[in-house]
């Protein structure tokens, strides 16, 4: 027997959506069917506005729902400073600390030639243009610490190193709080390599 | 180390094979596809994490399981070590200690083992990208390192070429971006050139005294590790060599770019075995490179003895029959008492007689093994 069309295409949309298979997509969609009206309401309401009224900040390239988003918005924020992230995940992270009380620039993504991505087809360019505002005296540079994100911080820094302004990496090692013993190998090594004189 | 007992689950032509394994000799006789060869690469896969015979993990699953399983328990100094490697169709899960090990380093290294298969016997003769994989096989398990510039030097690797590629279209390239993986190459380069000269050095000091026993004194037995691209040796350090790649990237930039790829780096490194002045690749005599091949496997074990403290467990794949019984002797005699052997053969009559009768021997039919005696 097949399914009835609506749920077929409720199943269908589900699979869509990251880490969800055709299990877990049916249950979720006979769970849909169980809900009250007013949520199911909710729901696709949210579903919809997400898009709908979503924009992107033009000064720093976060998403929000206004433009200029609140932390470019609040004049209270250190304006000499802007830390560079890969995604809008990693501004949260980064806000969760509040302990930093710069700027972002979020790139949406880093370079990688072998999947087409070049520097065009992230917001580097975006970044540049902000930097001719003579307030910016510092570059953080807080992409991930894989092979892409360190190329893509390498790269930012030797296209923005011409015009003075500080360019900083943020450190990698080992976790806070955590023992020597647990930590692997590769982690322990760049801990060593980013030793400091004390 | 040795492996106190393997179990296999779904894997090649076994669906599910438990054995205990004896500390010393353990032979496994059967005709020819019985699955003699599976059980060697079942201990080599629990080990290494990887096969020797196919780079696609999923040919090693059951036709028609969705997974292979085996399991071992390795005996070292420090206790015993359970070890669990489960192959799926998109890749492996690796529990040591009952403990998932996300990372292959944290994994391979906890159980040695050297391999010596027939097409090992030609690996003086075979293409370099065959001595290239024995080279990194064996620095992997002794520098858990390695692996991991290994595969960020690939990654690297890929990207430049990608890079190499789009710019060779275009026709003014702007090169920024391939300066910063030029820099991030030549880090990984450095490093990984380091470790193998570092490798080789050993190696060479472990091979020559047996090759030499092995040769009853005639052969003397050098090897040389050779870079095609750079001029580098075996006494720079590691600043030095980074210097050096510096140069022969700068110096290649255009040609690269011409090119569309990546001309310089390990991945087209070779060896060069000398045995009596001699280069043995092309004026060897095939006996020449056998024994050579066999004098740097039994060099490899002293190594690994050296490096991490123990014996690694000694693989043989139907080699016996492939060698004379002055060599065969010598393999075997060597480590009896301290390495503990896995040996697949067709035939008990080429082996040495008194060493059977103190091995324990295992018949294999059909994907069973049955335990003689």
């Amino acid at each position: 027997m097949q399914y009835p069309e609506p749920i077929a295409k409720l199943i269908d949309s589900f699979m869509k959506l990251p880490g969800i298979g055709p299990k877990t997509a049916v249950r979720l969609a006979f769970f849909v069917i169980d809900m009250k009206d007013d949520d199911v309401m909710d729901f696709g309401r949210a579903l919809v506005n997400v898009k709908r009224q979503l924009v992107y900040c033009s000064e720093c390239q976060n998403i929000s729902d206004r433009d200029p988003c609140y932390i470019c918005d609040d004049s209270s924020r250190d304006r000499t400073t802007i830390c560079v992230v890969q995604e809008p995940k990693d501004v949260i992270a980064m806000e969760k600390m509040k302990d930093y009380r710069g700027l972002y620039h979020v790139l949406h993504g880093s370079i990688s030639p072998v999947d087409g991505i070049g520097p065009e087809d992230i917001k580097v360019a975006e970044l540049i243009k902000r930097l001719q505002d003579e307030q910016v005296q510092e570059v953080i540079l807080a992409t991930n610490p894989t092979i892409e994100g360190e190329a893509t911080a390498m790269y930012i820094s030797r296209l923005i190193k011409p015009a003075g302004v500080k360019t900083s990496r943020i450190a990698h090692g080992l976790p806070v709080g955590g023992d020597l013993e647990y930590a692997d190998e590769v982690t322990l090594s760049k801990a060593l390599e980013g030793r400091r004189e004390l | 180390m040795y492996l106190e007992t393997i179990q296999v689950e779904h894997f090649r032509n076994y669906e599910r094979s438990s054995i205990d394994l004896s500390q010393s000799i353990n032979v496994f006789i059967g005709e020819n596809a019985q699955g003699k060869t599976n059980l060697l690469e079942a201990i080599y896969v629990l080990a290494m994490a990887k096969s020797h015979r196919t780079p696609h993990v999923k040919e090693l699953i059951q036709w028609g399981q969705e997974y292979a399983k085996i399991d071992g328990r390795v005996k070292k100094n420090s206790g015993t070590i359970p070890l669990e490697l489960t192959i799926y169709n998109k890749g492996r899960k690796a529990k040591a200690n009952h403990i998932e090990r996300k990372k292959l380093s944290q994994y391979v290294g906890l159980c040695n083992v050297v391999l010596f298969a027939p097409e090992d016997l030609r690996l003086v003769k075979d293409s370099p990208s065959h001595r290239r994989r024995f080279v990194d096989m064996e620095i992997g398990q002794i520098q858990p390192l390695y692996l991991h510039r290994l595969s960020e030097f690939q990654k690297v690797l890929q990207q430049r070429n990608a890079l190499l590629k789009d710019l060779s279209r275009q026709t003014n390239p702007s090169t920024t971006m391939l300066e910063v993986l030029t820099e991030q190459m030549i880090e990984l380069v450095a490093d990984i050139t380091h470790r193998r000269f570092y490798f080789i050095k050993l190696l060479r000091e472990w091979a020559q005294p047996i090759h030499k026993s092995i040769s009853h004194g005639c052969e003397n037995l050098d090897i040389h590790y050779l870079s095609s691209t750079v001029d580098v040796s075996e006494e720079m350090d590691l600043s030095r060599l980074k210097k050096v790649y510096e140069k022969a990237f700068d110096q290649n930039q255009k040609r690269e770019i011409d090119r569309g790829n990546t001309l310089i780096g390990p991945h087209r490194d070779d060896l060069k075995f000398i045995v009596n002045d001699k280069n043995i690749q092309t004026f060897g005599s095939q006996g020449q490179q056998r024994t050579t091949a066999l004098s740097l496997k039994l060099a490899e074990i002293e190594l690994i003895y050296n490096e991490v403290g123990e014996y690694p467990i000694l693989l043989l794949d139907d080699v016996l029959s492939e060698l004379d019984d002055r060599r065969q002797t010598h393999l075997l005699s060597t480590f009896k008492e301290r390495v503990q052997t896995i040996v697949t053969t067709t035939n008990t009559d080429a082996i040495d007689h008194e060493m059977m009768q103190q091995a324990r021997s295992f018949e294999v039919s059909q994907g069973d093994i049955i335990r003689e005696k």
